[in-house]
């Protein structure tokens, strides 16, 4: 071979800033540009198609409001898998923890009587405290006896999404006619309005601040962070490991439960079977792309609560499948993957010619 | 700068010529020569940050040099990737190695080269004839035929079907296709497990080919590293500072099988930064330091002195300077702690021990005698199955690693980067490890002040490669720095007690006499030391008094002044003890009892 070009692969030494941090960004551009493929597949100008997904979504009132009601639950559910994935940790159920909270937030506001000064708190803290006691349950198996805290959330939202099909179905069933949903939630426990959108909003913004502020001032989001890099060393240390994994755990899933509690107690105003669109799977792609911090996520949940709102809109204007929305999520977590392997290799392109023996050399 | 070429340099078989490497903010290589003959084994010599490892992986593909050339055998290598230097004959023994533990030493061999991996797979000839011929004959035809195959004739059918004439040689056929093809498709070790065997006779490269690799020791690991490159026709062998995992005499035995290869002409490079080494192994040996070649000298030219001189650059104590003990009241103590391993074996079996306030109680032991339990048991790591740890006239067995670190202990563990540090986190992070609780307000973390004391300590204890405390992560730190980073945080938190595990294993002759001559210091300001090292002139330079370790229990106590270092080698290898050693000793803390049980 005399000519032509290779593609050469060679370990970087170094990641360059621009990599470190663009990756995000990169990502749901990549993403976005082989969606686009499957839209011209479909028929459709994916330029018409993205504006409307992201441009019409952004400048409309009622798409901006939706927007963010979606973002809520995918911030706190975010945040739910983000802070025990800090410290090593993957909380995979963060869906049972939110149908948890849904479960204890709608039985406060049905069972407790007193003004939304006093209610709406309490609906909220019954939320978290249930979602808290579900991620409890796989803290304490894998602190203490070290069962693999990815099935057990996972096995556990199971049982969380059940339990509510069969409490509405049965202790909870309210309302009129024999449909399987509890009695709405009296005036009084429902979150107050801010414009277009709940009071929810302005909770999910102080959890993910909150969680910032834990991570990068205390302690605690010290030892977090020590012990998902190297667990050894923070027991040498003196970290108690041990604890670490519990508190993760029962504070991420307390937040999911806070997500589940505003999502009744904000939106839907009764509790229903399988009332959440998997947003607490959809936390998983959302905690990797914000991994590097708590506000990250909550950019992250931005993101893909505008996919959700404008795939709808697609889906109406263009006759879009809204499944390409969660086809775009997945291509994010693909590229996500695929930008681990550009950060450690560099791809060239390099003109191949054939090597030159050293005249002075014996020869071979 | 051209090199400055010895006599007789111009039978190199390798030469590197002016290879440069830069990172960002340093200068790996700095225009390096190196020439090396075909059959020598040539030491790399320098301390760690040097250049060594950076130059050996632009050797083995791994880096691309900025400038320069490499010539093999008088042939101009272009190197892409590791796979170009395997094809060129280029082996490399990594010091972290690349193996799958799970996986046979055999199959680990085999890894990766397809050459010899798979079976031939060859399409049975008479299987495309009985199919060419198959349709036109209607057999094919009449079987798929939907009119009959009714349902419940299938099974007649079927039998029919085999009986008629070619389908039986079909079937035979696609037999042998399918044999074919899983053979195709799994491994057949017998040739490769017989070249292994061959290796083992021929250079004492001895592992059993069927045995799993996470059955082995550190020694066997090496050994299939070793194969792996043999296996692939090695003629130029790079070891990256084989002997830092290596006890003394599984280094004895590499030693040993890099001379037979050497012999059968395969050329062996060597990087250390042990002197010993060089002496001990090396025909000849390029010195590097700061990233340039300082010489290139024959090993017989040269002493000790001079070779540590032109490492480091400036004289090098050997002996650190160790005033007499002021020793004070006990800090540290045990009693009777028995510990056992996973699967039940015991491994501590009734040690005592006890360290006063400027004093280092040296244990001398080779290592696997029980010395990490007895750390771990001493710093609060690890709780003993029986027995008690005291630190400051106070009961804490059991009290938990935060206890102890609260009462004045500080550990400097074996493995520092698995135990000591988290490599993913900063400089800074790192070296608040020990003092973010004391430090922190109401559950507040300072990260001003926190970078602030690292800079500062990162200038005391000259750790180098930093370039800011707070991005800098601890990982890309060389081994000597690394420790220096564990030592000024163990070290700065002012100890009563200070746990020492093999503190210089791994690190520079620069950083050994610093670290020694710092823990020196330490013990000087009233610090008890229990320092553990299977290095005999460490302990000797080290300690006030010397336990030897055998088999979890201590065998003997004795002192610098009273033993030599080949008695006390004597009892780390389980020799029976004179009993006397330590019995005439006030406050003895050892049993004398012997060894032999």
């Amino acid at each position: 071979m005399v000519g032509g070009y290779e593609l050469t692969v060679s370990a970087r030494e170094d990641v360059p800033r621009w990599l470190a941090y663009g990756t995000p960004v990169l990502t749901v551009l990549g993403a976005l540009a082989v969606g686009a493929v499957a839209l011209l597949a479909l028929g459709v100008d994916p330029v018409a198609a993205y504006g409307t997904m992201f441009v019409g979504t952004l400048t409309s009132e009622f798409g901006v409001s939706q927007t963010l009601l979606r973002a809520v639950p995918l911030a706190l559910t975010g945040l739910a898998v983000y802070l025990p994935l800090r410290a090593g940790l993957w909380n995979i159920g963060a869906e049972g923890q939110l149908y948890l909270g849904a479960i204890a937030g709608t039985w406060v506001g049905l069972n407790v009587d007193a003004p939304g000064v006093v209610l709406v708190p309490l609906v909220l803290f019954g939320g978290g405290v249930a979602g808290g006691l579900w991620g409890l349950v796989p803290g304490l198996l894998r602190a203490r006896r070290g069962v693999n805290e990815i099935i057990v959330t996972l096995m556990l939202t199971f049982v969380g999404v059940e339990l509510a099909g069969y409490l509405v179905r049965g202790p909870m069933r309210g309302g009129e006619g024999n449909f399987p949903v509890s009695a709405e939630l009296p005036a009084a426990a429902l979150l107050p309005e801010l414009g277009t959108v709940h009071a929810g909003v302005l909770v999910a913004l102080v959890a993910t601040v909150a969680v910032r502020l834990l991570i990068t001032r205390t302690t605690t989001g010290y030892e977090v962070v020590v012990t998902g890099s190297n667990a050894d060393a923070a027991d040498t240390a003196g970290v108690d490991v041990e604890w670490v994994y519990v508190f993760v755990l029962v504070a991420g899933g307390a937040l999911a439960g806070l997500a589940g509690a505003i999502e009744i107690a904000g939106l839907q105003e009764k509790l229903r079977p399988n009332f959440s669109p998997g947003y607490g799977f959809t936390a998983i792609p959302i905690a990797l792309l914000g991994r590097r911090g708590a506000l990250r996520v909550g950019l992250a949940s931005l993101f893909f609560a505008v996919l959700v709102v404008g795939g709808s809109s697609m889906e109406l204007e263009f006759g879009v499948p809204a499944a390409l929305v969660e086809v775009i999520q997945a291509l994010v977590i693909l590229f996500l993957i695929t930008a681990e392997f550009f950060k450690r290799y560099r791809i060239g392109v390099e003109r191949t010619r054939e090597t030159a023996p050293v005249p002075a050399g014996e020869g071979s | 700068m051209p090199a400055k070429l010895p006599p007789g340099e111009s039978d190199a078989y390798l030469r590197l010529a002016g290879i440069r490497k830069t990172f960002p903010g340093v200068v790996a290589n700095d225009d390096v020569d190196l020439t090396v003959r075909r059959g020598e084994v040539h030491a790399l010599l320098g301390e760690n940050g040097a250049g060594k490892s950076t130059l050996m992986k632009v050797l083995y593909g791994l880096y691309e040099p900025d400038a320069g050339t490499i010539t093999l055998d008088g042939e101009r290598l272009d190197l892409d990737s590791p796979q170009d230097a395997i094809d060129s004959g280029i082996g490399m023994v990594h010091q972290h190695f690349m193996l799958i533990p799970r996986l046979t030493v055999a199959e680990n061999v085999v890894l990766g080269d397809r050459s010899h991996a798979a079976r031939e797979f060859t399409w049975p000839a008479d299987l495309t004839d009985s199919l060419r011929g198959l349709p036109g004959a209607g057999v094919g035809a009449r079987l798929a035929s939907p009119a009959r195959a009714r349902l419940p004739d299938l099974g007649r059918a079927a039998d029919r079907a085999a009986s008629l004439p070619g389908v039986g040689t079909v079937l035979g056929a696609i037999e042998r296709g399918v044999v074919g093809t899983t053979n195709a498709l799994t491994l057949d070790l017998s040739a490769p497990s017989e070249r292994i065997r061959e290796f083992a006779a021929e250079y004492g490269v001895d592992v059993a080919p069927d045995a799993p690799v996470w059955d082995l020791d550190v020694g066997g690991r090496q050994r299939v590293e070793i194969l792996k490159t043999l296996y692939r026709d090695v003629e130029l062998l790079v070891l990256d500072e084989p002997t830092a995992v290596l006890a003394p005499a599984e280094a004895e035995r590499l030693f040993e099988t890099l001379r037979d290869l050497a012999d059968s002409g395969i050329t062996v490079i060597f990087i250390t930064h042990k002197l010993d080494e060089v002496g001990a192994i090396a025909d000849r040996v390029t010195v590097l330091r700061d990233g340039q070649r300082v010489d290139t000298v024959p090993v017989d030219s040269v002493s000790r002195d001079d070779l540590a001189r032109m490492m480091v650059g400036r004289d090098v104590l050997f002996d650190v300077d160790r005033p007499p003990a002021a020793v004070g009241d006990p800090v540290l103590a045990a009693d009777g702690l028995e510990t056992t391993d996973q699967r039940g074996v015991g491994v501590l079996s009734g040690v005592d021990l006890s360290v006063r306030s400027g004093e280092v109680l040296g244990i001398a032991g080779v290592s696997g005698n029980g010395q990490t339990h007895l750390a771990a048991c001493l710093v609060g790591v690890r709780d003993p199955d029986a027995g008690t740890v005291t630190v400051g006239g106070r009961d804490r067995t059991g009290a938990g690693p935060r206890a102890f670190l609260e009462a004045g202990v500080s550990y400097v563990p074996e493995d520092r980067v698995a135990e000591a540090t988290v490599p993913d986190l900063s400089v800074m992070h790192n070296l608040m490890l020990k003092s973010y609780r004391a430090d922190s307000d109401r559950g507040r973390i300072d990260y001003g002040a926190a970078a602030a004391r690292a800079e500062r300590l990162v200038e005391e204890f000259d750790i180098r490669g930093v370039r800011d405390v707070r991005e800098t992560p601890a990982g890309d730190l060389s081994g000597g720095n690394l420790q220096k980073l564990v030592l000024a945080r163990e070290l700065s938190r002012d100890p009563d007690v200070l746990v020492a595990h093999q503190p210089t294993r791994g690190v520079d002759v620069g950083a050994v006499e610093f670290l020694r001559s710092t823990i020196l210091d330490q013990r000087a300001s009233g610090t008890g030391v229990v320092l553990l090292s299977e290095d005999l002139d460490e302990v000797f330079a080290m300690s006030d008094r010397i336990a030897v370790i055998s088999e979890g229990r201590f065998v003997a106590e004795t002192t610098p002044e009273e033993a030599d270092p080949e008695t006390v080698g004597l009892w780390m290898g389980g020799e029976r003890t004179p009993g006397d050693a330590a019995a005439d000793r006030p406050g003895a803390t050892a049993r004398p009892d012997g060894g032999g049980e």
